[in-house]
């Protein structure tokens, strides 16, 4: 074979190789790729948001172990809006149990006391109610990790994540005054150990080095109540905003693309979207976006 | 009655443990169980904080319950309740057996510091709490025994868990979850001057190797206080004609009661044991509410009028010695004195707290801290915050809730979450967005009051390349900012915090104001 006949043959090859691909992209949009569910009841809404998706066992299979990553990094009531609602939390763990998974772990590493933020969340009991295991994190189990981004190198990060077969990410969406928004893609600072503070210092980049580590089966965005002033924690009634939405998604720069506009603002507008849709990420135009609006 | 004698103490430790282990948050806002119980029955904290500040804590009305049993059966709090009279009683077992060997006759001690004591307290000084045997207990488990105890757990199974060894790590990983559910501390807890007070308390026990029971016999307060109601005791001891003098009971004695000589047997030193009843050879030792008593012949206590005239002068000198301090001009206190939410003035609060340590206990963040030095000598093992090591959590009530003395006040969740018990400032030559050009919004991302005290000023600023930034720079609103301190605990310069508490504006005094309002 000479220099040419290899290379005809390798082209070929290359288009066959690239058929299936360009094929499952076209299927790829008529599917949903962004779920956006509202009614009164938060358990219904995300249900039949993930059934958009055909269903849980899309994404857990049997005997999976499952971690799911609220955020519950404070001392506040499930009406301040500072944690992910605890009906949302539920019915996932419920979805998942239901889908065959074997175990259901939930954790956050804490801003505030990690007893009082458990349970004033609400969260820790309403998914132990649904049978997941709710586990306060571990010191020994943050382990050094090669992150090799722009800004962050090295992290200690919890293990557990790592070793779940899926990984479900629930955060709520909140205001926040460097991100200006808090949603999916900064709820992974909650699994950092170590002086994760010091990532405020270069914040986009940080959480776009931190979403390429990291790979959710799925992400539910909670803006059943968001809050639009005073965050990440709030505490005033008068700041919260009644949405009864949730916003599900494998995509995670869509889905707080999406969560953007719930604030008035677009996915262009919050650097750390900017910059993980410039990175592959995901996908932060909206226009391309399929989006299934589910009113129940 | 040995047998009861030691189930009774059993009980009565194992409640306390029981309770001390309790004192702690499991994530709700109240603590479910009465924590601070043993201290509401103690009587010489009831009296002491009458006499020094006048005021009386209704659980206290609970201590008459032991003076009622000291009145009708003499010291059996010291005997058969008392967990630092079981520990002694524990620790005296490994004394070796001599005999012949003379003790310290130093039972007299006792009366003298407690007759101090009260003499100070008349005059408003509160020292109770540094030796009182409950005060004295909690604290030294509070502060170290338990710390230590945790720290050695702990490091048993965190060898095993990194050494990994094959098919031991999970068996060691669930007893060790077995005991973080039940008797460890949720977090290892750190405190200044545990080592101090630790070795203060192993001294105690030690002293058991000199003659069992030392504190107890000699040293302890309340006994003093009780040995002096016990006089009057219902329950006698009586010796009958079958006592040959042969003197098995005299080391039996836990009190140092003289048994072996029938009358001149001590009721103020007796711990009502029974072991002279359950050693004799000749069972002619019985206890009971007979008439035909030894009483009459029986000798009180002789303290001695010039002994007990000079306790009484020491103690109420002691009450100036201590406060011609600058430190105890309110006005003057230390900048980093910061007093638990809801706390008295500092003038009353020294009258009331007993230095128990509970409210450092149960602190959820670890923050409460023994004063060494900044209250002055007074104010010794009082509880500070110290925002480096802990914040006070926004929506947390607890110390106020286990304080026996309400120097810290139980406060509503919604009045203390207004209460100032400092004010932040930052130290503009260290903080990152002011000094240095570098983003950071820490202490205001965790600044719990909404609307919240540290607000930005965006700025424009130039790095050393001179390139142009916008940046937030933090200030805090003095007239929203509560000291909480959770600024200094998380700022992230950490060596010495950019933003710090110290107690101007605190809302507790008059004289410490800052804000014209």
């Amino acid at each position: 074979m000479d220099r040419r006949d290899f290379l005809k043959i390798a082209g070929i090859a290359g288009i066959g190789l690239s058929i299936p691909g360009s094929i499952e992209a076209l299927a790829d949009q008529n599917e949903t790729s962004l779920a956006v569910a509202t009614g009164a009841s938060p358990e219904k809404i995300t249900r039949a948001a993930i059934e958009a998706f055909g269903g849980m066992k899309k994404f857990v299979s049997r005997d999976d172990i499952v971690v799911i990553k609220p955020n519950m990094a404070w001392d506040r009531l499930p009406e301040q809006a500072a944690n992910t609602n605890p009906e949302v939390v539920a019915a996932v763990v419920k979805l998942c149990f239901e889908a065959g998974a074997k175990k259901v772990k939930v954790f956050d590493r804490t801003v505030n006391d990690p007893r009082r933020c458990y349970i004033q969340s609400g969260v820790a009991d309403a998914v132990k109610n649904a049978g997941a295991e709710v586990i306060f994190t571990d010191e020994r189990k943050f382990k050094s990790m090669k992150i090799q981004g722009e800004a962050i190198k090295e992290w200690p990060l919890y293990t557990e994540i790592f070793e779940a077969d899926k990984v479900i990410n629930i955060p709520i969406a909140k205001h926040h005054g460097l991100a200006k928004i808090t949603m999916s893609m900064k709820n992974w600072m909650g699994i950092m150990g170590g002086e994760r503070n010091q990532i405020h210092q270069k914040l986009d980049q940080s959480l776009v080095d931190l979403s390429l580590k990291i790979k959710p089966a799925l992400t539910v965005l909670d803006a059943v109540r968001i809050l639009t002033a005073n965050g990440p924690q709030g505490g005033r009634l008068s700041d919260v905003k009644k949405l009864d939405t949730v916003i599900v998604g494998v995509d995670q720069v869509a889905v707080d693309s999406y969560g953007a506009t719930l604030f008035g603002m677009k996915g262009s507008d919050l650097g750390y979207v900017r910059i993980a849709a410039e990175s592959g990420v995901g996908t932060m135009d909206l226009s391309r976006v399929n989006i299934k609006k589910i009113s129940i | 009655m040995q047998n009861s004698r030691r189930l009774s103490q059993a009980i009565f430790l194992l409640a306390f443990l029981f309770l001390f282990i309790q004192t702690e948050s499991k994530g709700a806002d109240e603590l479910g169980y009465p924590v601070k119980l043993f201290l509401d029955f103690d009587p010489l904290i009831f009296v002491t904080t009458l006499l020094s500040s006048h005021a009386a804590q209704k659980t206290f009305y609970l201590s008459f319950v032991v003076i009622i049993a000291t009145l009708i059966s003499g010291r059996v709090f010291c005997g058969w309740v008392c967990p630092l009279g079981t520990l002694n009683n524990i620790a005296g077992y490994f004394k070796r057996r001599k005999v012949g060997v003379k003790i310290l006759d130093w039972n007299k001690v006792k009366y003298y510091l407690m007759i101090s004591l009260l003499a100070s307290s008349l005059f408003t000084l509160q020292l109770t709490g540094v030796i009182d045997p409950l005060s004295l207990l909690i604290r030294s488990f509070s502060l170290s025994v338990y710390p230590l105890f945790n720290y050695g757990i702990s490091a048993m199974f965190d060898t095993v868990y990194d050494l990994n060894p094959r098919g031991i790590v999970d068996v060691s990983e669930s007893i060790y979850s077995l005991f973080r559910q039940s008797v460890l501390s949720f977090q290892q807890p750190h405190f200044r001057q545990a080592a101090f007070v630790g070795m203060l308390f192993f001294l105690i026990l030690g002293m058991n190797l000199y003659e069992k029971r030392f504190w107890c016999r000699n040293l302890c307060p309340l006994g003093a206080f009780l040995g002096i109601l016990s006089r009057y005791a219902l329950l006698k001891r009586s010796v009958s004609e079958g006592c040959t003098e042969c003197g098995a009971c005299s080391f039996e004695c836990q009190g140092n009661a003289s048994p072996d000589k029938k009358e001149q047997w001590k009721p103020t030193e007796c711990f009502y044991c029974w072991n002279c009843d359950d050693i004799c050879p000749h069972n002619a030792v019985s206890f009971g509410f007979h008439s035909r008593s030894v009483s009459k012949s029986s000798p009180g206590i002789d303290l001695g009028r010039r002994r007990v005239i000079a306790s009484m002068m020491g103690g109420v000198i002691t009450v100036p010695l201590l406060r011609v301090n600058p430190l105890s001009q309110s006005n003057m206190l230390s900048t980093k004195l910061l007093r638990p939410p809801g706390s008295l003035e500092e003038s009353e609060f020294l009258k009331r707290c007993v230095k128990c340590g509970e409210c450092m206990k149960v602190c959820i963040t670890n923050g409460l801290q023994p004063a060494f030095l900044e209250a002055g000598l007074e104010g010794i093992w009082s509880p500070m915050l110290v925002p480096k090591v802990g914040y006070c959590e926004y929506r947390c009530t607890l110390c106020g809730q286990v304080c026996p003395t309400g120097a810290i006040k139980r406060l509503p969740l919604q009045e203390k979450m207004k209460v100032k018990i400092g004010l932040a400032m930052i130290d503009k030559s260290r903080c990152l967005p002011h000094a240095h050009a570098t983003p950071c919004i820490v202490c205001e991302e965790v600044c719990p009051t909404s609307t919240k005290a540290v607000w930005f000023e965006k700025s424009i600023v130039k790095n050393r390349e001179g390139r142009v930034i916008e940046i937030q720079q933090p200030g805090v609103d003095l007239q929203l900012c509560i000291g909480c301190g959770i600024c200094e605990a998380k700022c992230p310069v950490k060596s010495q915090p950019a933003i710090y508490v110290t107690n101007i504006g605190e809302s507790r005094s008059d004289k410490n104001r800052l804000l014209l309002t």
